[in-house]
């Protein structure tokens, strides 16, 4: 068997004086080129060939061997060799002495199966990481410092299985944060998003699962769902927060499970599938509100990432305009025009200012002034709507009703002057031309009476 | 002489560790192997679980 598409063939040494040993690595390594040394001065034979792109040393090397295994640890770590410590002996000691020697991995003999993939997958995440100046001008465009660091960090979980929540306002780069996610997991399979909100729960549902033909009205054929199509590779579940809780627990046993029933059919499906989950409301209040299973949220929750809306990030617009142009037609902005463009909110965030692009690439001129911007501006916040209303404000009017969704956005620019004017009352009054009467209404319904730190003059 | 039982112990966990380890793997590979590979494996997990019982006897003699 040929190692998977997206891992190169290698070259490794096992270092094991076991024969069964031996086999059992030779199985996990199908494809890879193989050398094997029982002992260590075979072994050290071998590295000075140098030759070598991983090396599993396991510690003893013969029952009288006094770990003999370690003294190789330094002069593999000095050939550039990933190495990787296998051993039965796995006590603190020997774990910290070998990585203070210069090994990369450590694990336990036991799960050959799995550790093996995860040192794998580890490799290639180690070898792949110099290039990850490219990711941030090619793949997922910032230069912003903080969101780097995010993404970095995230990536060091990219080989694992460990769910990724992705939180962030529409349009700030969450599918393709998800999609680079997925490149940098050396999973053989396909990323597979899917976008919750935009299905009815019966549709989803066969979605999600797939279903047999006739299993209901216009289910003329047999149709795999997103589950199975995911299989060895990545879900990315977007807009989480608009799923019923019904569909929640389906999900979750599926997950659990790893095995689900597509609709209308009697025998399970298997699917290994990591998850990566995105929405751009606040979880918290998602959980607290009832509308995210505490169970169903345990289970996306591993590591959380948020993204910034681009407004925070405004050292993002002139590469990102730079990025969509490339390879088109490129345009020269005034130094006003490029004033108003880092000025302006872009409460659409990248998708935006991508509609910007798409509108200055169709017509107009290739020398952009500050006028023909403002205008561009103006037209993309009357189509868009989100210079107002925002995606989770909709949806949230449509599932608990205006009057609540009013009172919500009321609480909302009341708690913030509140704040920008230090809690003084009468500032807010003037600020926000609201009555007294609704003014305290709120700040009660907020939890803030008159009075109370945030709430005195 | 308990410095010596204490190491004779820390090698018996090694090798049981160890060696049972392979033998799980082995069993999984059977699974795959073709019977040639099969017969193959059978003689090196026989060996193996000989040098198990080994390992338990020289443990079991230290020190006697």
């Amino acid at each position: 068997m040929a190692p998977p598409a997206n891992m190169s063939k290698l070259s490794i040494l096992v270092v094991e004086d076991e024969p069964l040993a031996q086999k059992v690595m030779a199985g996990r390594l199908p494809g890879h080129a193989i050398d094997f040394a029982s002992d260590a001065k075979t072994a050290r034979q071998m590295l000075q060939k140098g030759n070598h792109n991983l090396c599993f040393i396991d510690l003893k090397l013969g029952r009288k061997d006094d770990c003999s295994g370690l003294n190789l640890i330094p002069l593999a770590a000095s050939k550039k060799v990933y190495t990787v410590v296998m051993t039965g002996h796995d006590s603190e000691e020997h774990v910290e002495k070998a990585y203070a020697l210069g090994c990369d991995d450590f694990y336990a003999k036991g799960n050959e199966g799995d550790n093996v993939k995860a040192v794998l997958a580890r490799y290639f995440h180690k070898r792949a990481a110099p290039q990850n100046g490219k990711l941030f001008k090619e793949c997922f465009i910032t230069e912003d410092p903080e969101t780097h660091a995010g993404i970095r960090q995230a990536l060091q979980y990219a080989p694992s299985d460990l769910p990724i929540l992705i939180l962030g306002p529409s349009g700030t780069g969450k599918t393709s944060l998800a999609k680079v996610l997925h490149d940098h997991s050396n999973r053989p399979g396909k990323f597979v998003a899917i976008n919750c909100s935009a299905y009815t729960e019966d549709l989803l549902e066969a979605e999600l699962f797939g279903c047999r033909r006739g299993a209901f009205t216009g289910a003329a054929e047999n149709r795999k769902g997103v589950l199975l199509l995911a299989d060895q590779g990545t879900l990315f579940l977007d807009e989480i927060g608009s799923m019923s809780l019904n569909m929640q627990a389906k999900l979750l046993k599926a997950i659990e499970e790893k095995s689900f029933f597509p609709l209308g059919s009697e025998s399970p499906e298997t699917s290994h599938f990591r998850i990566i989950s995105a929405t751009l409301e606040d979880i918290q209040s998602l959980v607290k509100t009832g509308r995210l299973r505490f169970d169903f949220f345990q289970r996306l929750h591993g590591l959380t990432i948020r993204l910034k809306p681009l407004a925070r990030r405004r050292c993002d617009i002139f590469p990102l305009l730079s990025f969509f142009t490339r390879g088109g037609r490129r345009f020269s902005f005034s130094a006003q025009a490029k004033e108003l463009l880092l000025q302006h909110d872009w409460p659409g965030n990248i998708r935006e200012l991508k509609k910007l692009v798409d509108l200055l690439e169709a017509g107009g001129e290739g020398q952009v002034g500050a006028e023909a911007v403002q205008k561009l501006l103006n037209t993309l916040s009357i189509e868009e709507g989100e210079g107002f209303i925002t995606e989770e404000q909709y949806r949230f009017a449509r599932q608990e009703g205006l009057e609540k969704a009013v009172r919500r956005f009321l609480d909302a620019v009341i708690q913030r002057n509140l704040a920008e004017n230090k809690g003084k009352i009468r500032k807010v009054l003037a600020d926000l031309k609201v009555s007294t009467r609704l003014l305290y209404r709120s700040l009660k319904r907020g939890g803030h009476p008159p009075g109370s730190p945030n709430g005195s003059d | 002489m308990e410095a010596t039982k204490g190491k004779a112990l820390e090698n018996l966990i090694h090798d049981l560790n160890s060696k049972c380890s392979s033998l799980k793997g082995a069993a999984v590979l059977l699974r795959e192997a073709s019977e040639q590979e099969q017969r193959d494996l059978l003689v090196l997990i026989k060996k193996q679980a000989e040098s198990l019982l080994e390992a338990i006897t020289v443990f079991e003699n230290t020190g006697s």
